[in-house]
Parts: structure tokens; C-alpha cells; sequence
């Protein structure tokens, strides 16, 4: 481990908080936007960055580390490159959003909080709805949506994701 | 392209190319309310007078409970010692509802517009717009469009050449319902767990960082230019139910209809209406099943008890349910109510802050009880259970209104339907499920 280095903000990151510090009055403000940061740096909130956001924000390690894990969207382990947010709440579910759950179980053999073996596609039942409840069943992956999905349009996108790479 | 008795004043401007721009916004008479208080008319347009137009216009909040919007910004004092802020609750995520996503995405601008005004009659200079972390086109819309008021003088130092000043900044929430809850919404706005404050002392006291704060919807911002520019008395008489309910409301209609979307009509208007004409009514084939009329927690309605409500705050009091956020979900004869009620529980199992117990525990225990059922592995008296269990549950036991949502979200489902949950003990066998 000693070989590693510890996090710290890429140059653009870095650009944005020093942005951000300008238009907050508290500086506690910053933690949540902090940790969007580094999670768009490397996709995943890794235990150095809580103390790194701290030491910038000046908060206390474990103000950080609670707050990473109240909120769903930051996650304390790596996941998949594309993650898979199915939503599962009630609208989606009356327009048929399980063919969606059963096809990406089919088309990937995983369920949900699973990532394939070649760390593509993370599984995530979404339990909150996504507000997209006029065109569902819908989904989120990573920042778009995609919605009026049928399970045929499904495999069309995780194709074309797989080829992606 | 208005459908069906859709009166659009918030949404004039829904469909059309670039409506997140600020020249088409403009080109509609955008930023005229701001010209008109700050420049035309500048000595009519004290603090006081803006709060009198919003009261006048029988404004209520648009974000769930419908509060008199003008009533909630006078309780902010009037001194100067601290600073206010004006915040905008855009973390819409009431299952059912998704009519801010669209005003964030398409129509920034007057939700900043009249976060303006706001922050003019409440003599504050600084507003944040918290968006669910979800949001990210929203958000990057919403950054926009704030970039191209500072650059037209409607944001920033002396506006529009008035010595007033306007601050806006955005921030992202990380994907938490109950951060919706405005007390848990200001926690994490100071960078903390969503943990719903008790109250008093209310926001208009003490908010953002100890100060006064007002926190309002997108939808009831977005309506304030429009008050402004024709007048409260105009805006109240747009309304077509009881004079109490004035305007026009945004409804996010999903499920079983033909045309779901989000439809602007006046309030009032039978739900019915809503329903078979703005919506062009059922699929083919299909009879109404059941209603939930303003996200998943205002108790539900029967197709009978659908027939006569009108929508708005009134009428849906009478039926012992409640408008909300205006998310209607609506349900045909195809629906596995069982399954249906599970997935709300689910939500509300997951979504639970944890701080009261009753609420944690209570939740969680009406997912299992439900998860039973689903799976016919559960008795008649688990049923009863569940409904004397949940009297219990909120009823001001807990800090926050969420533990009153699962059981107004979840009880009279199972109450109404009482014989297809009971139909399902009896079965085996699995049940298809969707459409
Ligand atoms: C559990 C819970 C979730 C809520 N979620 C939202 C929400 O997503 N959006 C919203 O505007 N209001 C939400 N509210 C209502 C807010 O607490 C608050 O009343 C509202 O933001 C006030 O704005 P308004 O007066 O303009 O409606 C929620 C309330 C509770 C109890
Ligand atoms: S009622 Fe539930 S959501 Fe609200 S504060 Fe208590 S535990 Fe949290
Ligand atoms: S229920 Fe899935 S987006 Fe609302």
C-alpha cells in the first residue's frame, strides 16, 4: 500500500472547488460538492479522499465519512464502469420496469448490487423513483437517462455499451 | 401543444426549441416582473407589496404540503442583523412526481426569476438551488441559465441598476428522498446527513446556517413572475375550484392512461377531466381501478371514490387524501395491487432517515410484513397487524412527517383492497406482475 498515492484533486477538480469556495458563506457546505468531485476523479469515494475532503473542507474525517455513507449515490468500494440504476418504485413498476430487471439478470448474470467479472456493468436496484415516471419504465446510467424502455431496447444499450467498452 | 383543458402560464413556453434559454424566456416577457418592480414601477414594489401580490394570489406550495407561500415569507423578520437566504427545493423525489425535473431541464428560468423576487421581499442577497443528485442535465441546465442572468445584470451586484444585489449557486444533493423534507434538505445543504431538524424553531426563524431562511418548490418560484406581472387577484381567479385553491397547478401523470406527461390545468378541475380528456383516458379495454392523486404519500382512491374529486386542496381533503406534490399515479384493472403496495413500502424502507424509532422499525416492518404477503407466507391476522401496528407509528411520535407519509402511502391501500391482500394469502402460486 505504501506504494500508492494518496488522493488528491485533478487539476480540474481542484479548479471547481476553488470556484465553489467562493459561493458558499460555511465552509461545511463544501463536503457534499467535495465528494462529488472526487467521485467524477475516479468513480468512487476511496478511504484517503474522506480524509483529504476534510483536511480541505476543514471538517473532521468522520463528519466526511458518515456523510459518504448516508447518501446512495457515493460509494465507499469501486463499481462497474456503467452503472445500471433499474428503478424499481411504483410507476415503473406498473409499466413493466421487472422485464428490464430480468433481462439485464438474463443478458449479464447478475443481480442487483452485483458487478460483471469484467467490471462493465454494475446491477443497482434503484429504490428511490427517478422522476421519470411519465415515460417508464425508466433507468439511469451513470448520468443519463433513458426511458420508454422495453427490454429489446435494453439489450440494444448494453450492446452498444459492451462495445464501448 | 396544449392538451385538453390545460391553462399554461408557467409551461407557455414548454415544447418549444431552446426553452431553457434565456431569449426565449425573454421573448415570452421573461424578467419582465423584475423590470416591473425594480425599474417601472420601483417605489410601488416594496417587500411588503410583493408579500401582499403572492398572498393575494391565493398561492399555496407547490413542493407537497400547500402552505400560502405569501403567508410562509411574511413570518421571516423584518431586521437586517442576520442574513437571509431564499433556498429552492429542487430534490423532487416523491414517488409519482416529476414535474421539476422538467422545469429544471427546460424551463430554468422562471424558477430563478422568481427566486429573485423572492430574495427582493425578503431583503436577502443570497439563494441556493438544491437539486437531487440525480439531476445532472437539470443541473447543468440550471447552471446555464444562471450564468446567462449574471451576464444580462438580472443576478449579481446592483441589478438592473438598482443597488440591489441577488447571489444564486447550486448544489447537488447525493441521492436521498428524505433530503426533500426542507429541515433535512438545509442539513445537507451545510454538508451534513439529511437529518430532518426538530421543530420550532421553523426555517423562517432559523434555517441555512442559523439564519431565516425561506425554502420553497421550483413550481411555486416559477409561478411567482407570472403574479407579478398580471396581478395576485388574476392569478387566484385562474383556479376553477374553491377560491381558496388559486392558480394553476402542475400534475405529473404516470401509469395507466394513454398519454401520460405533465399537464398544467387550472385547480379545480375535475380529476376525471384530467383523466379521459387532458390525458386521453384508459388504455383500450380497460376499467379504472384506483388513483393515487398527489405521490405515493397522499392516501389512495378507489375508481368510485375518483368519479366526483375535484383537484384541488379542498376537494381531495373531503375524500380524506391530499393534492401533494400533484404526482398521480393511475392505476387500470390489470394492476396487482399487492405487488404495487410492496414497491412503495420498499421505497420507504430504504428511504427512512433512521433518527425515530418508530419510523426506522416501523418501516422496515411494513416492507417485511408486505414481503411476506407477496410471497403467501403470511396469515389474515399479520393484515390485522399491520393496520393497528401503523396508527401507532406517526401520529407525532417522530421528527419528521415521513413516518405519517408510509402510513398514509400504505394503510388505506391495504384498507380499500383489503380482499385482493387477503386473496393473495390464499394463492400459491406466483402472480404475473407489470403489464
Ligand atoms: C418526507 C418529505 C419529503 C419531501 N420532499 C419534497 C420534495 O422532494 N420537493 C419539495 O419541493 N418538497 C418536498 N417536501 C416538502 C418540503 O418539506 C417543504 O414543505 C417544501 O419544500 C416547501 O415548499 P413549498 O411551500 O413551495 O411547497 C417534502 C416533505 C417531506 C415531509
Ligand atoms: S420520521 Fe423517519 S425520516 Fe423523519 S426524522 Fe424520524 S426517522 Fe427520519
Ligand atoms: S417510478 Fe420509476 S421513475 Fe418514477
Amino acid at each position: 500500500m505504501s506504494t500508492e498515492k494518496t488522493y488528491q484533486f485533478s487539476p480540474h477538480a481542484e479548479a471547481r472547488f476553488k470556484e465553489l469556495e467562493t459561493k458558499f458563506p460555511q465552509r461545511s457546505s463544501l463536503v457534499i460538492w467535495a465528494l462529488h468531485l472526487v467521485q467524477e476523479d475516479v468513480g468512487y469515494i476511496p478511504r484517503d479522499a474522506v480524509d483529504y475532503v476534510a483536511q480541505r473542507v476543514g471538517v473532521a474525517p468522520s463528519w466526511v465519512a458518515g456523510v459518504v455513507s448516508f447518501y446512495s449515490m457515493f460509494h465507499e468500494e469501486p463499481i462497474g464502469k456503467y452503472n445500471l440504476n433499474i428503478c424499481y418504485n411504483a410507476s415503473c413498476y406498473l409499466m413493466g420496469s421487472d422485464k428490464l430487471e430480468e433481462c439485464v439478470t438474463r443478458k449479464l448474470g447478475i443481480k442487483p448490487g452485483e458487478t460483471t467479472p469484467d467490471g462493465l456493468f454494475t446491477y443497482t436496484r434503484q429504490a428511490e423513483c427517478l422522476a421519470a415516471c411519465g415515460k417508464a419504465p425508466a433507468i439511469q446510467v451513470n448520468e443519463e437517462y433513458y426511458e420508454d424502455l422495453t427490454p429489446e431496447k435494453l439489450e440494444a444499450l448494453i450492446d452498444e455499451l459492451k462495445k464501448k467498452g | 401543444m396544449a392538451a385538453p383543458h390545460e391553462v399554461r402560464v408557467i409551461l407557455q413556453d414548454f415544447g418549444k426549441p431552446d426553452s431553457h434559454t434565456i431569449g426565449v424566456y425573454e421573448a415570452g416577457g421573461g424578467y419582465k416582473a423584475l423590470k416591473k418592480i425594480l425599474v417601472e414601477e420601483k417605489d410601488k414594489w416594496t417587500p411588503d407589496a410583493i408579500i401582499e401580490e403572492v398572498k393575494k394570489s391565493n398561492l399555496r406550495g407547490r413542493g407537497g404540503a400547500g402552505f400560502p407561500t405569501g403567508l410562509k415569507w411574511s413570518f421571516l423578520p423584518k431586521g437586517n442583523d442576520k442574513p437571509k437566504y431564499v433556498v429552492c427545493n429542487a430534490d423532487e423525489s416523491e414517488p409519482g412526481t416529476f414535474k421539476d425535473r422538467y422545469l429544471l431541464e427546460e424551463l430554468p428560468h422562471g424558477m430563478i426569476e422568481g427566486m429573485i423576487i423572492a430574495g427582493l421581499a425578503l431583503n436577502s442577497n443570497h439563494g441556493f438551488i438544491y437539486l437531487r443528485g440525480e439531476f445532472y442535465l437539470g443541473w447543468q441546465r440550471v447552471e446555464a441559465a444562471i450564468k446567462e442572468a449574471y451576464a444580462k445584470g438580472y443576478l449579481g451586484e446592483n441589478i438592473l441598476g438598482s443597488g440591489k444585489t441577488f447571489h444564486l449557486a447550486t448544489f447537488r444533493g447525493a441521492g436521498a428522498y428524505i433530503c426533500g423534507e426542507e429541515t433535512a434538505l438545509l442539513e445537507s445543504l451545510e454538508g451534513k446527513r439529511g437529518h430532518p431538524r426538530l421543530k420550532p424553531p421553523f426555517p423562517a426563524v432559523k434555517g441555512l446556517y442559523g439564519c431565516p431562511t425561506t425554502v420553497n418548490n421550483v413550481e411555486t418560484f416559477a409561478a411567482v413572475p407570472h403574479i407579478i406581472l398580471k396581478g395576485g387577484d388574476w392569478y387566484a381567479k385562474l383556479g376553477v375550484g374553491d377560491p381558496k385553491s388559486g392558480g394553476t397547478k402542475l400534475f405529473s401523470v404516470s401509469g395507466h392512461v394513454k398519454n401520460p406527461g405533465v399537464y398544467e390545468v387550472p385547480l379545480g378541475l375535475p380529476l376525471k377531466k384530467l383523466i379521459y380528456e387532458t390525458c386521453g383516458g384508459l388504455r383500450e379495454g380497460r376499467k379504472l381501478k384506483a388513483v393515487v392523486p398527489g405521490g405515493s404519500s397522499t392516501p389512495i382512491l378507489t375508481a368510485d371514490e375518483a368519479e366526483n374529486a375535484t383537484l384541488d386542496y379542498e376537494g381531495m381533503a373531503k375524500l380524506g387524501t391530499m393534492l401533494g406534490s400533484g404526482g398521480l399515479i393511475v392505476l387500470d384493472d390489470s394492476t396487482d395491487i399487492v405487488e404495487f403496495t410492496y414497491r412503495i413500502a420498499y421505497f420507504y424502507a430504504h428511504e427512512s432517515c433512521g433518527q425515530c424509532t418508530p419510523c426506522r422499525e416501523g418501516s422496515r416492518w411494513v416492507q417485511d410484513v408486505l414481503a411476506r404477503v407477496r410471497a403467501h407466507d403470511a396469515q389474515s391476522e399479520d393484515v390485522d397487524t399491520l393496520l393497528s401496528f401503523t396508527e401507532n407509528m406517526g401520529n407525532g411520535t417522530t421528527i419528521c412527517p415521513f413516518a405519517d407519509a408510509v402510513v398514509m402511502g400504505v394503510t388505506p391501500i391495504v384498507k380499500k383492497f383489503r380482499p385482493e391482500f387477503e386473496a393473495y394469502l390464499q394463492r400459491t402460486e406466483a402472480v404475473p406482475s407489470g403489464t
